[in-house]
């Protein structure tokens, strides 16, 4: 156990944060390359503050239109996203390993705070998952690769879980937290998770058409 | 009412045999976290005897050590102290802060022997 969980836990963290920032940067470089072979025209509209204005708008609890139709899904897709990005970055566990190696810490979160936040995302991924099986409109558009996604995003925090809570067996399932953190961090640039990247410049381009050509709302 | 009277006398003695090991070093279960204020994971199991005999540990001072200007001791150990005595919480300069203190005597030793628990849970065991 000693030699497999070191591994997992050192060469293959390190594999995985490579492959997660380079292909972030690959994937934003190919970007901003296509954009200026195909579409150089964008440049002539785009703007900080209309591109802001968007971003903004679109980040904040039923400020759009469409947020306010679905008012379940934007508590849920908000809490969601909240509790995915914070509690893997100030979780006491995690910060205590970064802390050991780099001798590097911060700020944690009280471990009764990340256990509901956790089950936030678990109970989240679970709507998601009803909602593709029930919704027919969005079951029109679903494929088996969203049940793989959404299954790569739940994996982390269901075994983070059970190893929070040492259930079943802990050793094995420690593995494959961090074998499933690592999962979803290699999926982020190379899968439909690069929303991460590509939203803030989807709104930033759509709020500059909208805000400074159209001059419409675009929320 | 002859043997309530003795039960009464007896009562106590054995509160009193009970407590003995459990405020013992030997039996000791689990490692004292009084000096955490949030105290966020279960203390940590150990039996202190059990752990030497099976780690071969003779010398005390592998774990209860003495610092002098960044120099373990190698004459000088520090059983009669609290580990928070040198150790607070947030620690300074060279001395590490009590957990920190804590993982890189038990964890860090653990590493370099290849043996024993690296694993959170193992160590914190709910």
């Amino acid at each position: 156990m000693h030699t497999l969980y070191n591994f997992v836990s050192g060469p293959l963290v390190w594999l995985a944060f490579i492959i997660f920032i380079g292909g972030c940067l690959y994937r934003l470089t190919s970007l901003i390359i296509l954009v200026h072979k195909k579409e150089k025209f964008i440049y002539s509209y785009m703007s900080l503050k209309y591109g802001l204005r968007s971003i903004v708008r679109w980040s904040t609890p039923f400020a759009t239109e469409n947020m306010r139709r679905h008012p379940v899904l934007t508590i849920v897709a908000f809490g969601f996203h909240i509790c995915l990005i914070l509690t893997p970055i100030f979780l006491l566990a995690h910060v205590t390993l970064v802390d050991e190696s780099w001798n590097l810490s911060w700020w944690t979160l009280p471990e009764g705070v990340a256990e509901i936040m956790i089950l936030i995302v678990i109970a989240a991924c679970v709507f998601f998952l009803v909602r593709r099986l029930v919704n027919p409109e969005v079951q029109y558009v679903t494929t088996a690769s969203d049940y793989i996604l959404l299954a790569i995003v739940a994996a982390p925090f269901i075994t983070g879980f059970l190893v929070y809570y040492q259930w079943f067996g802990y050793q094995t399932l420690l593995i494959l937290h961090i074998l499933s953190g690592e999962v979803m961090l290699v999926a982020i640039p190379f899968t439909r998770l690069s929303h991460m990247l590509f939203a803030p410049l989807t709104r930033a381009y759509m709020g500059s058409e909208f805000g400074g050509v159209r001059h419409a709302k675009d929320w | 009412m002859m043997k309530k009277g003795i039960f009464l006398l007896i009562a106590p003695l054995l509160v009193g045999i009970l407590l003995i090991p459990a405020f013992s070093q030997e039996d000791m279960e689990v490692v004292d976290n009084g000096s955490f204020l949030k105290k966020q994971r279960p203390p940590v199991v150990f039996r202190h005897d059990e752990h030497n005999e099976t780690a071969q540990l003779e010398d005390c001072i592998e774990c209860h050590h003495v610092y002098e200007d960044g120099e373990k001791l190698d004459d000088e150990s520090s059983e009669e102290q609290s580990c928070s005595e040198c150790h607070d919480e947030k620690g300074s300069g060279n001395i590490l802060g009590l957990k920190k203190a804590f993982h890189s005597n038990c964890k860090g030793c653990h590493l370099e022997q290849k043996k024993g628990p690296i694993m959170c849970g193992k160590c914190h065991v709910r």
